[in-house]
């Protein structure tokens, strides 16, 4: 094995998706290098979501392959490179028990041995991701009585306590105001930046991320790659993919 | 007050309520956090059936319960992970059909007699000294497992699929979930009744909830409102000769209705 060769995070190809005989996704084939920056975009029932669930191994493709760090999928095991920050994350259920600190605790369950006590490594993974997500003074609140903005960062936190090295999102702007939905821009850009942390992040909001990303995914059951999404934005592509919405999304651009 | 444990059943009764009052609280917080609340009046109904099969065959009906709840409980999380039917719907078909089983055997043994009815409704003077072993060994193992996947269990309780990413053995440990309630449901019976210990296990919790409190201080409010309904109502049950189960679950009942007038937003 040559270390010169580049191994992708992820390593898609062929990937088939059907439920009752209906194709959801089909022939998908991508990969997503370290340090990258990808956004994905597409129609609402594209199949976006079920793309990133097949990746986490939330949903078992009909056909195709997925290999993690070169790994099969099933052979994986160090989930804790991977973070995921799900659709629904900003709306908690407002009487579960759970302080800010339990949920970002949680991101370090896994990696203890013995016993469900957190030994110092834990404590300061924990402690150095509410910082990064300036969410330290917020430490004993509890999480139902948060806006949504600050429980998307503490999403964000727990996932960031693991030390991923790579972010997935699943559009995590639900009930989120749009003053916070930029500084949550800003934050996912350096961590991108700063952190080199890659980042996978399904959005509507692609006028208003279009300078930070790499590269952006559309996924209507087919995939399309765009390897300049600045270009991507005017080509007709876009029209094509999202009818009518298209117009939505540029006129969302001028507004900024 | 301490002329109650003068008698040796008064002891026997005291360390089991106790035992069970640890053990319902702590798992019943799991269970709650999960919406999983009607799985312990399922099980506890199906304790019955290996109660009844105790009683007519003439086995331990405590060990009986608990091998037939332990199934009882595989059976219920292998059917909601593996088939799309409504899981309060698997509970509620469990409930009446093991229920059913129970009476039959019954009443074909002809043990329909008073040793049935302490097992519905809970009895103090039955504690014998070797339930008392059985519900301390299998007890503490039940708590030191809770104990040592708290956290995991915690994380799934709060959102599965994450915990699943993060990669923690979320099947594995819903099962562990369900054993591990289906066995402290079964040992609980001769203390507090089937029909009962559903409460024991599930109104502690939603009592801490209305405090609004973090996940380790909820575990303890709802420990103590476990442990202060059990002590308080064996006491009363001693001095006014009311059932010991039924008066337990009325003492929970009334902490939960201050826990929540008082936490009246």
């Amino acid at each position: 094995m040559s270390l010169n060769f580049r191994v992708p995070i992820f390593d898609v190809k062929n990937l088939s998706f059907k439920v009752r005989g209906q194709e959801i996704l089909s022939d998908i084939s991508l990969e997503i290098f370290n340090g990258e920056y990808i956004a994905i975009i597409g129609p609402n029932g594209g199949g976006k979501t079920t793309l990133i669930r097949m990746l986490l191994g939330l949903e078992t493709p009909t056909s195709g392959e997925i290999k993690l760090y070169g790994k099969k999928l099933k052979n994986f095991k160090e989930w804790h490179k991977i973070g995921y920050v799900p659709q629904r994350a900003s709306l908690v259920d407002e009487s579960f028990p759970a302080t800010v600190l339990d949920i970002v605790n949680m991101g370090r369950v896994s990696k203890r041995s013995i016993f469900s006590s957190m030994d110092k490594n834990d404590t300061s993974a924990v402690e150095d991701a509410m910082k990064k997500m300036d969410i330290v003074a917020l430490k004993d609140k509890m999480v139902g009585t948060l806006s949504g903005g600050q429980r998307q960062r503490v999403m964000i936190a727990r996932a960031l306590a693991s030390k991923p090295e790579i972010l997935i999102l699943d559009e995590p702007n639900t009930g989120v105001d749009m003053r916070s939905q930029k500084n949550f821009y800003a934050l996912l850009s350096k961590l991108n930046k700063e952190e080199n942390i890659t980042i996978v992040f399904i959005t509507h909001d692609i006028g208003v991320i279009a300078d930070d990303i790499a590269r952006l995914f559309t996924i209507n059951q087919k995939a399309t790659i765009c390897n300049d999404p600045k270009k991507a934005l005017s080509c007709e592509d876009m029209s094509a993919l999202y009818g009518i919405e298209a117009h939505l999304i540029h006129n969302h651009k001028h507004e900024h | 007050m301490l002329e109650m444990f003068q008698y040796d059943f008064m002891q026997r009764a005291f360390l089991a309520g106790i035992i069970i009052a640890t053990l319902a609280s702590l798992s019943g917080t799991f269970v709650v956090l999960k919406r999983y609340s009607m799985i312990s009046e399922t099980l506890a109904h199906s304790a019955l059936v290996g109660v009844a099969v105790g009683l007519v065959a003439g086995y331990n009906p405590l060990w009986m319960a608990v091998a037939v709840a332990l199934l009882s409980a595989w059976i219920i999380e292998y059917l909601r992970s593996t088939f799309t039917i409504y899981s309060d719907a698997i509970l509620a078909i469990l409930l009446s059909g093991s229920l059913a089983v129970a009476i039959i055997i019954v009443s074909l043994g002809g043990a329909f007699n008073n040793s049935l009815f302490s097992y519905l409704f809970g009895s103090i003077l039955s504690v014998s000294k070797e339930d008392l072993i059985v519900i301390s060994v299998v007890g503490t193992l039940s708590l030191a497992l809770l104990l040592f996947y708290s956290r995991e269990l915690y994380f799934i309780a709060y959102d599965e699929e994450v915990a699943q990413v993060r990669g923690i053995q979320v099947k594995m440990l819903n099962f562990l979930l369900v054993s591990v309630v289906a066995v402290i449901i079964a040992l609980s019976i001769r203390v507090v009744g089937s029909l009962l210990i559903g409460a024991l296990m599930v109104i502690p919790t939603v009592a801490a909830l209305q405090y609004r409190v973090g996940f380790v201080k909820t575990i303890f409010i709802s420990l103590l409102i476990a442990l202060f309904s059990v002590i308080a109502g064996m006491t009363l049950s001693f001095y006014f000769s009311l059932p010991s189960g039924a008066t337990i679950v009325l003492c929970v009942i009334c902490i939960f209705i201050i826990s929540l007038v008082s936490n009246k937003r």
